[in-house]
């Protein structure tokens, strides 16, 4: 069935996201080529609203990494990396990404015409998403002789208490005093309030975006989700982020009110569990636009989804926001949080991706997804793949595996 | 003869299956033939030869529902299912009592389980990996320089089987190897070969509840698979008349029930509006 059958309606915000990313990586080629200026990177819900205050440009290795298995290029590169001591069951974003560094290459160079990656002057990691971070960033510290900073907070958190906040706040206090030591420069508080203020908007207003799926049928799927969040990664803390979401909520709220549906003739409302698969995006989206099934809810999208900033000090915001995030709670909070995901979102099913180098964020491995479905009695699919490795993924064996999910709903609602 | 057939299709990774039904769903035709190099060109012949059987004509199909791997290239099907829904179906019409189906496939193994209505409660593929599956025997027969059909003989003999440790096709064929140059008995390596694929299911479905079925080519040619699945689990294994056909026979007894019953989804409606009757 192709899936010319129904027509998609284009997310017409998509055109300004186009310029927004090309300005970013210009100005990150730009910085890194000018003496004057200076280049961070940054893990993706790290502390990058203080490197922003200190007026350093902000670069995200991990959507570097997503790029590479997006443009299906990390093939190329993974070995490289394992040649040099990685595993080759260790995370892919890390190893696609060192080794296209190996072998001097991005898809940035075609895209955007620009050298690569920045060249980075500082790195900075939170292991509050994973350990394979501080490995990352410290071979391309070593690579690029540039410091490299890590904040390793408590994880696999129950309840997020004071005392944690208290104590990672003490990690972030820390990080600005090492910045300040090693670059003699000085943090312009005021600065870094309104970088979290702004960041937190961004936030919020991405949040409010996603819960429009709440409606039925959804004007958004997973499948936008993970284009449309760029600036909530990238440029958290700009404005510019701030008034794209601005206008990307205003054209879901219309969708909303003429009933558009991202998926025409919308049947099926699934969630999807962990990481995507960035390789084969095109081709899964397609296969549920065909089964008018609408991805309606991920967990993976709201991870950029933090509390708001009220005001007060932006650093107990920074710390709290870092460790309340799913991907470092305990799993008795993973599933409540996903049971309330499935009943907000009038979900029929729940996808589990198993991706075999991220652990960290697989959630199906110690019976999660069994234990849901029967609580529930909610149909649940574990799909075994990667976020950039396809040698662990069966495009056959996946969209079977799908349609007879769809099949099974089908059946139930017979 | 002119009446109202049904026919199911199921374009599996090594054979293509045929099933047609007359009306009251009695099977009156069959065919089995590997899949080769054409899905397409293989249907059409069991087809042929399935109306043959069945005493049939082409245009006395009046509905017809492909499966399996290949099932979306069988342009004459009204609809495609997957084999894991038609299987289900299948077993189900010979044991409306079972619970848990083990379909043994070339590419993969299937664990479907049905609630007590016969509905899909929950189903479960191999990983991607031949571990488990039809593969595994035909690659280590095939290095062994045995026939399948020898291989299922001595391991019916076998009085104490190997262990063997590895699932993985590449280290299990080295483990058997090795097992030969010790000098151990052809016929306990051969039941070794078996209760390997035996442990692996077991991963799958270690907490069945109810009647169990296996299905598939591999339990439709080798007893030793049977048994070798009945030793692990534990429990009965029911093996239906036509294992091999379970996804046609499947298929086809939905391209009856879809002529009666209300189309679901447009997804639905959009496949027999595509495909070519």
């Amino acid at each position: 069935m192709p899936s010319t059958a129904i027509k998609r309606v284009e997310i017409q915000a998509q055109n300004r996201l186009r310029t927004l990313m090309r300005d970013y990586f210009l100005n990150l080629d730009a910085a890194a080529k000018d003496p004057d200026r200076q280049v961070a990177w940054c893990t993706s819900v790290g502390p990058c609203e203080i490197l922003t205050a200190f007026g350093f440009e902000v670069f995200f290795p991990e959507n570097h990494g997503a790029l590479l298995g997006a443009r299906k290029v990390s093939p190329e590169y993974i070995p490289r990396a394992i040649g040099i001591g990685y595993g080759s069951e260790s995370c892919s974003y890390m190893n696609s990404d060192i080794g296209a560094a190996l072998a001097g290459e991005s898809p940035l160079q075609e895209i955007y015409g620009i050298d690569g990656p920045p060249t980075p002057d500082v790195l900075a990691y939170s292991t509050n998403q994973c350990r394979e971070v501080q490995d990352w960033f410290s071979f391309f510290g070593k690579r690029n002789d540039a410091a490299v900073f890590g904040i390793c907070p408590p994880s696999h958190l129950g309840e997020v208490g004071d005392h944690h906040v208290d104590f990672v706040r003490g990690l972030l206090a820390r990080f600005i005093k090492q910045i300040e030591s090693r670059f003699d420069k000085r943090l312009d508080w005021a600065a870094l309030e309104e970088i979290v203020a702004l960041s937190s908007r961004a936030s919020t207003l991405w949040k409010v975006i996603l819960d429009t799926a709440i409606a039925k049928p959804s004007p958004i799927t997973f499948w936008d989700g993970l284009i449309h969040m760029s600036p909530v990664i990238l440029m958290r803390g700009s404005q510019a982020a701030v008034e794209y979401y601005e206008q990307l909520l205003t054209e879901m709220r219309k969708r909303i009110d003429k009933s558009v549906g991202a998926v025409p003739d919308e049947q099926w409302r699934l969630y999807w569990e962990g990481m995507p698969v960035w390789p084969k995006i095109r081709e899964l989206s397609e296969k549920f636009f065909d089964l008018r099934t609408v991805i309606a809810a991920s967990t993976y999208c709201n991870s950029w989804a933090f509390e708001p900033y009220d005001g007060g000090d932006p650093l107990a915001w920074m710390a709290k926001t870092s460790i309340e995030i799913f991907i470092n709670r305990d799993e008795r909070f993973k599933q409540e949080f996903l049971l309330d995901m499935f009943n907000r979102f009038s979900i029929d099913g729940a996808i589990f991706h198993n991706a075999r180098t991220c652990p960290n964020n697989t959630n199906s491995r110690f019976g999660m997804a069994q234990r849901l479905r029967d609580e529930l009695d909610l149909p649940v699919l574990v799909i075994d793949g990667d976020l950039c490795d396809g040698r662990f993924f069966s495009t056959a064996q996946t969209m079977t595996n799908i349609e007879a999910f769809i099949e099974q709903l089908e059946d139930r609602r017979s | 003869m002119s009446a109202a057939l049904f026919v199911g299709i199921d374009a599996g990774s090594s054979a293509t299956k045929c099933v047609v039904l007359d009306a009251e769903e009695t099977l009156i035709g069959h065919h089995v033939i590997s899949s080769g190099f054409s899905y397409p060109e293989a249907a059409e012949i069991v087809l042929e030869q399935s109306l043959f059987q069945a005493e049939g004509l082409r245009e006395d199909i009046t509905q017809c529902v492909s499966t399996g791997y290949g099932r979306e290239q069988i342009d004459f099907a009204h609809r495609h299912i997957t084999e894991i829904t038609c299987h289900a179906r299948g077993a189900r019409q010979w044991y409306p009592e079972v619970r848990n189906i083990i379909d043994i496939g070339g590419q993969d193994t299937k664990i479907i389980r049905l609630n007590e209505r016969g509905r899909m409660a929950d189903y479960r593929m191999n990983a991607k990996c031949a571990a488990g599956t039809g593969t595994f025997l035909e690659s280590i027969a095939m290095r062994l320089g045995i026939p399948l059909a020898d291989i299922d003989e001595l391991a019916m003999r076998s009085k104490t089987p190997m262990v063997l440790n590895s699932y993985c096709t590449v280290f299990a064929g080295t483990e058997v190897l090795e097992c030969i140059k010790a000098g151990k008995p052809r016929d306990d390596i051969s039941m070794g070969l078996f209760r390997s694929i035996a442990s692996r299911i077991y991963e799958m479905i270690s907490a069945h509840d109810g009647p169990v079925a296996a299905t598939g080519g591999v339990v439709a040619h080798c007893r030793a698979m049977v048994r070798a699945l009945e030793e692990r689990l534990e429990t009965k294994v029911l093996l239906p008349p036509h294992p091999q056909l379970a996804g046609a026979y499947g298929a086809a007894l939905l391209a009856r029930e879809y002529l009666t019953r209300p189309v679901q989804t447009s997804r639905a409606a959009e496949s027999i509006t595509e495909c070519k009757g």
